[in-house]
């Protein structure tokens, strides 16, 4: 049996939409400790690993560790549907195989929709030593990006000692944004050695967009020409990490 | 005698066409190429079939015609057209192009009367029919049984036969009982017959070659080709030789390198991502840069459907042969932009006036022969072309190939792209 409720709905929903943004169809594995999924984009370019403790919801049961397989996005769309400081509750009935959505605040609703056949694909995490470590505000690290944009599909995120840097270069226009150790969009620095390394914006502008609400913390780990980690501080318990596979440039 | 035609172009009626394209610019720009026979296209369109009507005549006991204003060309014309059919098959909807050949206007005449209940032919040079590929070739062949009907570059992933996107796995499943009327294939750009020779499915069919130009320049018509040797120059000899696969009839056809077609490898055009089959695979053929789904290549299309290896070679089929335009090869070697630049035609021209046409120029003209026209490094890319020791830099999603004569070998990897989107994967 399989059972969790959360008294604001918010909270599922946003978390819901981080892991929408990477996969369509999100298999999680349900444990006595909590809910776990650790998943990749179809292209691979990408990565989440995400944990909720059973200590984040009002009530939590799982009788045997076990995995469910649900599209994500159509789970979405159900959640879309609670207001603010609704409740929601998600159980799993074992004879149906159909996931129960109850929807409680103003007025109650119930939905379901099917289970699909669970990945039995083990997904690793990169093996890679990060010289850089950079917590950054999300808001502060959103606008960033969002400059970047504006100028090209890609940025290059370098970093020393003292800043981050990213550079964004066009057909037509380049950018470059400084987030110096200690202001307010840099909260903190640490540098084994310089590094440098390229990501595609696109990927970055969602993860970051739909973690922010999550969150209000960001912290990078990168080197040169490796793939960028980054971890989004819960406001409550939990995990929500993203990994970036890096563009590399070729003459 | 030997015939080289190139039996699929289209006229100005077609979209995406030249607005050039004329009866006179066509039998130009075929002699200069080398070719003698060539297609009219599109004699579906009622301007163009007039036009057909005004500028060419018949030439006695060939079923073919010629230019009359020009009584001295070597120029012949077949009537082809090509048009694409639009049905449904097992709830998928089929977009499927086909090439018809026929021996008269006379014929031609009673197609088009035939096809136009099925869609507007005035629309476009190449019509949209609401009918399926069997009563396309039923209607057709029920006009005439001279009339020939085939597959049009049967790889691409859209609008083809074979096609990742809309086509079939086979051509029974696409022609049903109509498939005993199909007995030629038109490899495409992108496939040549080697890749081809890899289903033994297809052992059946002759697999022909045409440019399906829009436009006559020389780096457009007769980019492909089929060379035939025949006792006299006719609509049935040629019909014949390519029903029969008779390598003493039909002996080869000019392929340009499958790398250099739009299709070739898997890509995005709009994110500048080209891929092998098996980076594609390694991407979950995702676009890396804004995963959206890749445009699958012809290479990996052939790949799923192939039952044979790589290197095999069939008895007693016509053979091919690789060349590229060779207004291409002056382009790559002066480092032009386009092959319609004025210093590539200035070598063109020397080129073509000293032998004559461009298939003589690329085929048999001698390296002493060639060096005393051109500069030293175009007829050594000529013979490099000639005797396949160049790259291609492979076509992708729309984009042709690009010749590269850098270095010889292989492609390994697209060099297009000035930033190369890495996977996890490559960190595990």
């Amino acid at each position: 049996m399989f059972k969790l409720k959360v008294s604001d709905a918010k909270l599922l929903r946003d978390m819901a939409a981080a892991i929408a943004i990477l996969v369509d169809e999100a298999t999680f594995k349900i444990e006595p400790e909590g809910l776990k999924l650790r998943a990749m984009d179809p292209s691979r370019v990408a990565m989440i690993d995400f944990e909720w403790p059973k200590t984040i919801f009002e009530e939590y049961v799982c009788e045997a560790p076990s995995k469910m397989c649900i599209n994500i996005s159509e789970l979405l769309k159900l959640l879309k549907r609670a207001g603010k400081d609704e409740a929601v509750e998600l159980s799993l009935d074992d004879k149906t195989g159909r996931l129960q959505i109850k929807i409680t605040g103003k007025y109650s609703r119930n939905f379901n929709m099917p289970t699909l056949e669970a990945s039995e694909e083990e997904v690793p995490t990169p093996k890679i030593a990060f010289n850089i470590k950079a917590k950054t505000t999300t808001q502060g690290l959103s606008q960033a990006i969002e400059d970047a944009q504006l100028v090209s599909d890609h940025v290059r995120i370098e970093a020393d000692s003292e800043k981050l840097l990213l550079n964004a270069s066009g057909d037509l226009m380049g950018a470059t944004i400084t987030l110096q150790k200690g202001s307010d969009a840099l909260l903190d620095l640490e540098a084994k050695e310089n590094s440098k390394a390229t990501f595609s914006l696109s990927y970055l502008s969602e993860i970051i967009k739909a973690a922010s609400a999550t969150s209000d913390i960001a912290t990078l780990e990168f080197s040169t020409d490796m793939p960028v980690r980054i971890d989004f501080q819960q406001t409550k318990e939990g995990k929500l990490t993203f990994f970036l596979a890096p563009r590399i440039e070729t003459e | 005698m030997r015939v080289i035609a190139d039996l699929h172009i289209h006229s100005r009626y077609s979209r995406a066409t030249s607005q050039r394209m004329s009866i006179d610019e066509i039998a130009r720009f075929a002699k200069i190429k080398g070719l003698n026979l060539v297609g009219t296209g599109d004699f579906t369109h009622p301007k163009w079939l007039t036009e057909i009507q005004e500028t060419l005549v018949p030439e006695p006991n060939t079923s073919l015609y010629k230019v009359a204003s020009k009584a001295d060309s070597p120029v012949r014309f077949m009537l082809t057209t090509e048009v694409c059919t639009i049905f449904n098959f097992e709830n998928e909807v089929k977009k499927v192009h086909h090439v018809i050949l026929t021996p008269s206007v006379e014929t031609a005449v009673q197609i088009n009367d035939a096809l136009k209940r099925y869609g507007d032919l005035g629309a476009d040079g190449r019509p949209l029919l609401n009918m399926t590929a069997p009563q396309l070739v039923e209607e057709v062949m029920a006009t005439s049984s001279e009339n020939m009907v085939f597959p049009a570059h049967v790889w691409t992933p859209w609008f083809s036969v074979f096609g990742a996107f809309s086509g079939f796995d086979s051509i029974e499943d696409c022609y049903q009982d109509m498939a005993k009327h199909i007995h030629a294939l038109e490899t495409g750009l992108s496939s040549d017959p080697a890749m081809n020779w890899r289903l033994s499915r297809l052992d059946r069919f002759a697999l022909v070659s045409n440019s399906d130009c829009h436009s006559f320049w020389p780096w457009r018509i007769g980019r492909e080709a089929n060379v035939f040797e025949l006792g006299r120059m006719s609509y049935r000899e040629v019909v014949d030789a390519v029903c029969s696969k008779d390598p003493a009839r039909f002996k080869l056809t000019i392929e340009t390198d499958p790398a250099y077609g739009k299709y070739h490898w898997t890509g995005h055009r709009k994110c500048n991502v080209s891929l092998s089959p098996q980076e594609a695979e390694k991407f979950g053929n995702m676009c890396p840069v804004c995963r959206r789904k890749l445009t699958k290549g012809v290479e990996p299309r052939v790949e799923e459907l192939a039952d044979r290896p790589t290197d095999f070679k069939p008895d007693n089929k016509p053979g091919f042969m690789r060349l590229l335009p060779l207004s291409e090869i002056i382009a790559t070697v002066l480092g032009a932009a386009s092959p319609s630049t004025q210093a590539v035609w200035k070598m063109y021209n020397l080129l073509v006036g000293k032998f004559g046409d461009e298939y003589t120029v690329l085929i048999d003209a001698s390296e002493d022969a060639l060096a005393e026209v051109a500069d030293a490094a175009i007829a050594d890319a000529v013979l490099r072309v000639r005797t396949g020791s160049i790259r291609v830099v492979p076509g992708y999603d729309g984009v042709y190939g690009k010749l590269d004569l850098g270095v010889a070998g292989p492609a390994e990897k697209p060099t297009r792209r000035s930033v190369q989107q890495l996977n996890l994967a490559d960190f595990w």
